[in-house]
Parts: structure tokens; sequence; C-alpha cells
């Protein structure tokens, strides 16, 4: 579903984000990216949604090469993905329903498709009691989920998690990722970047683990240190 | 028809609209400034060549012919100057008809009753269809054997001639000048709303929105700008005539103003377009600064 071969990213002021970077995520993977920041997560997830573009490598991303995308190809690459931020990316000034719609009414959708996915990606992450609210009179938690159902609503097969629980607490945080994880067992490719250790602990799915923009482990079934279980908390 | 793609379309560019209120109410009075003085200098313009016209149009070539100019030689000038696809029409006066029309002209200053001899030589009156011709048709009438000599208003002809170009050049100097104020002006209040949307282009570019669907809202906008910017200036101009028109040509009599009705409603249709158009180019520039990656 998503592959990297080989990807290196340069950024114009000379800094290395990405270095021969390789690999493999399956159909109905749910893959956390960890390290710490600017290790290069934020970066490959850019370039998977192409708002980076690769120094060099090749990118392929459900079947499209992304690395070699024309910029005009480029919303129908988004089309397939769902992406979600830690800072939600919601429309102020728009309710829960209005933000979710409007990611189907921008793609040109019709009024009948709106009217029916909407409520459905609303219903999927519990929302549908608060579609009139805006996003200030809701929860980060609850924000955040407006965000997935936005992100589920033209219903991508691959889901992009940039630190979905960056600016979450712990509570509305376990409800996200249980939110993701129900997403991911309905078949969608989950790939979650984040930097919160008992997340990824509990979770016990695949690590990838970036450092200095180099993939240094991958394991199944793995923890955020390596070989760590949960408690055993390194310091610093 | 899809009516909910169409609302929510025409909601969201309302509410671009709505937003920036004082911008756009900057944008419009500019549009509205430009178009007013574009009309006024239309307006001034037509009135001049209007007049030009007139002066040109009474102008005509007189072709004094050598006394010893056989009759059957004056027919066959006729007949040549008739063929000329660029003459509308070809008289002969005679001497005769010459002088009494000399006593006409001058209403008794000159009294030709004290002549023993009528000194005036027989003449073709030539028209010419276009005023710019005057001059070459001339000087191809004085070429004809049988023509002793050609008078025409010589230095009134090129004169306006001139005048009429100058007018042309400056007006549309001018009139760039104004477009391209009008143009700065939307394309700063486009830039802003933009600026003031730059979260929601974000998502819509996040979300797989095209360039162009993005880029529509904008361009209505900015059409809007314009639109109502030369509904203004139209309803201004057409008060301005309504009301200040008649005094002036009541106010200055000697002036020969070109009194014939002009069709109003082409002329606010034109200067409609102008103003959407102004709007449309502005705000598609510069969206496209924004949105290029």
């Amino acid at each position: 579903m998503i592959s990297l071969r080989g990807v290196s990213l340069i950024y114009p002021n000379g800094v290395h984000a990405l270095d021969n970077v390789t690999l493999e995520i399956a159909k109905g993977d749910f893959v956390f990216l960890v390290g710490h920041s600017g290790t290069g997560k934020s970066s490959l997830m850019r370039l998977l949604y192409r708002e980076a573009h690769p120094t060099s490598g090749e990118i392929t991303v459900d079947g499209i090469r992304v690395d070699r995308l024309r910029s005009g190809r480029v919303p129908a690459l988004r089309r397939h993905l769902g992406v979600v931020f830690q800072d939600f990316k919601l429309l102020s000034d728009k309710t829960v329903w209005e933000n979710v719609a409007f990611a189907m009414q921008v793609t040109g959708a019709h009024t009948k498709a709106v009217m029916r996915q909407v409520p459905r990606s609303l219903d999927l992450v519990g929302l549908s009691h608060k579609s009139r609210m805006y996003p200030n009179e809701l929860s980060g938690g609850e924000q955040q989920r407006t965000a997935i159902a936005r992100a589920l609503v033209n219903n991508p097969k691959i889901l992009l998690c940039d630190e979905p629980t960056g600016n979450l607490d712990p509570s509305n945080t376990t409800e996200i990722m249980e939110l993701l994880l129900r997403i991911n067992l309905k078949g969608t490719t989950v790939v979650v970047a984040t930097h919160n250790q008992a997340v990824v602990d509990r979770m016990r799915r695949r690590v990838v683990r970036l450092e200095d923009g180099r993939i240094v482990t991958d394991e199944e079934r793995g923890y955020y240190y390596l070989g760590l279980g949960q408690g055993q908390v390194l310091s610093g | 028809m899809d009516w909910g793609k169409v609302k929510f379309f025409l909601g969201e560019v309302l509410r671009n609209f709505t937003r920036n209120a004082g911008m756009q109410a900057t944008a419009i009075g500019t549009v509205a400034i430009t178009i007013v003085l574009l009309g006024v200098f239309l307006f001034v313009r037509g009135e001049l060549t209007g007049l030009g016209t007139q002066l040109l149009d009474q102008i005509e070539i007189s072709a004094y012919l050598s006394t010893d100019a056989t009759p059957a030689q004056i027919a066959s000038l006729r007949r040549l100057l008739a063929q000329d696809p660029r003459v509308v029409s070809v008289d002969f006066i005679p001497k005769k008809q010459g002088l009494a029309e000399l006593r006409d002209r001058t209403k008794g200053a000159i009294d030709t009753s004290t002549l023993t001899e009528n000194p005036l030589p027989d003449k073709l009156r030539v028209r010419v269809r276009v005023p710019d011709q005057v001059p070459a048709v001339a000087a191809s009438v004085r070429r004809l054997s049988g023509v002793d000599n050609v008078v025409y208003g010589q230095t009134i002809v090129a004169r306006l001639l001139q005048l009429g170009d100058v007018l042309r050049r400056v007006g549309i100097a001018v009139i760039l000048v104004f477009f391209a104020v009008a143009g700065i002006i939307i394309s700063n209040t486009i830039r802003l709303t933009v600026f003031a949307r730059r979260r929601e282009i974000a998502i819509m570019q996040l979300v797989g929105a095209t360039n162009t669907y993005i880029r529509m809202p904008f361009i209505c906008e900015g059409m809007l700008d314009g639109v109502v910017g030369a509904l203004l200036a139209v309803g201004l101009l057409a008060a301005a005539r309504a009301t200040l028109w008649p005094r002036m040509v009541e106010a200055l009599p000697w002036v020969a103003f070109n009194t014939t009705p002009v069709d109003v409603g082409a002329i606010a249709a034109e200067l409609l377009l102008v103003g959407a158009a102004i709007g449309v180019v502005a705000s598609w520039i510069s969206v496209g600064r924004h949105l290029r990656t």
C-alpha cells in the first residue's frame, strides 16, 4: 500500500531530513513512526501526501508513484488519503457537520453523497449528537475526532496521523487511539507518527523507529524503546 | 443541477465578500472612480471627435480648372474622379455659380456688381468618403491635366487629424493607468482575503481540492468587486448625464454638442464588462501567487 525505496529528503536550507529510507507498509497495517522531534517523522508523512518532494528515491502510495507525480495530479492522490494533525486544522466558523462536509464539497462531491457520507463518518467517530456544535465548544478529543471524521469522509484507504494526540490529555489520547484502531480493523491502513511512549507501548503494534532521518529499528508488535516493556522508562 | 453544490459555493463567495467589508469598499470605490473617469473620458473624447468629424465632413476639395479646358476634357475628368472609390461625389460648378456662391457666402461684403468680368475659373467640387484621405485625393487630383489648382482646408485638415491622433494616444495611456490602479487595488483586496482564508485553503489542498476549485470563489469575489464598482459608476454617470448635461448644453450654446441620444444600455454593459474583467484578472493573479507550490 505504501512503499519507500532509498528515499532521501534534503531541504533547501541544507538539512538532511531523511537519508536513504526504505519502508514497506502493507494494506491494512497499523504502523507507529516513532523518534524524537526532528528525526524525520513528519517529513516522511509529508512525502506521502506530497507536501514535500523527495530529493531522491521512489515513493509509491496506493499504486501512485508519488515521487513522479505532476502537481496537477496531487489532488487526486490526496483524495485517496486521510490526513490528521496535532492541531486538528478545523475551521472555527463552521460546525462539526460543516467541517466534515467541507472535505467533500470542495472536491466537487454531489450533495446526495455528502448527505449520505457525513452522517456515516460522524457516527463512526461517535459525534453524531454534536454535529451542530462549533469546534470551540468541543473538547480536544472531540475536535480531533471531528478531524478524523473529515479525514475519513472520502473513504480513503490510508489514514496518516501526524502526532494525533500531541495536544490531548491521557484519557482523550486513549479515546483517539481506540478510534484509530477501530478504523484500522475496518481495513484502513493507518500510519501514526508519535512520540507518545505510553500509547505505543500499550498498543503493541508495528513500530518503525527513526533517528536522524534513518530507520534504525522496525519491529512487529514493538515498544517505543527497543526491547523495553511498559514501565521501564529510560531517564532523559 | 445539484442545487446543494451551488448553494455551498455561493455561500462561500458571500462569506468571503462580507468578511472584509472595509477592504471590499475600498476596492469597489476605486473601481467606481476608475470607471467614472473612464466614462467621462470616453464621453469627452466622443464629443471632441464628434466636433472634429463634423468639421471634417464639411471639407471639400475644390479643383479649379484651367481656363482652356474643353467641355470634353471636363466630362472625362468628372468620369475619372467619379470612378475613384474614395470619392463620394463630384459636382461641376461653372464660374457663374461659383460667383453666386461667393456672393452668398460673404453676404454682400464683396460687391460683385462692380466686376466687369467674372474672375473665377470653373471648378469641380469633390467630396471624399473618409477625412483621412482628403490630402491624398487632393494630391492625385492636382496631377490631372486640365486642373489648374487644388484647394482644401489644408491646415485645418492636418490639425484635426493630428488632434484626433493625439487624443487617441493620450486616451489609451490614461485608460491603461486607470486600469492598472484599479487592478492593483483589487488584487491587494483579494490577497487580504486569501490571507484571511489561508487555513481554509490549506485544508482544501489537503483534502484534494483542485487549484481551479480553490481559485473560483476568489475570482468570483474579484468579479463582484468589479461589477459592483462598475454599477456604482454607471449610476453616477447616468445621473450626471440626466442632470448636468442639459445644463451644460444650455450654458455653452456656441459649442455644437453632439446631441444625438447615445445608447446608454450598451455603454453601461460595456463598462460593467470592463469592471468584471478588471476584477477577474486582478484576483486570478493574486490567488495564483498563493497557490504556486
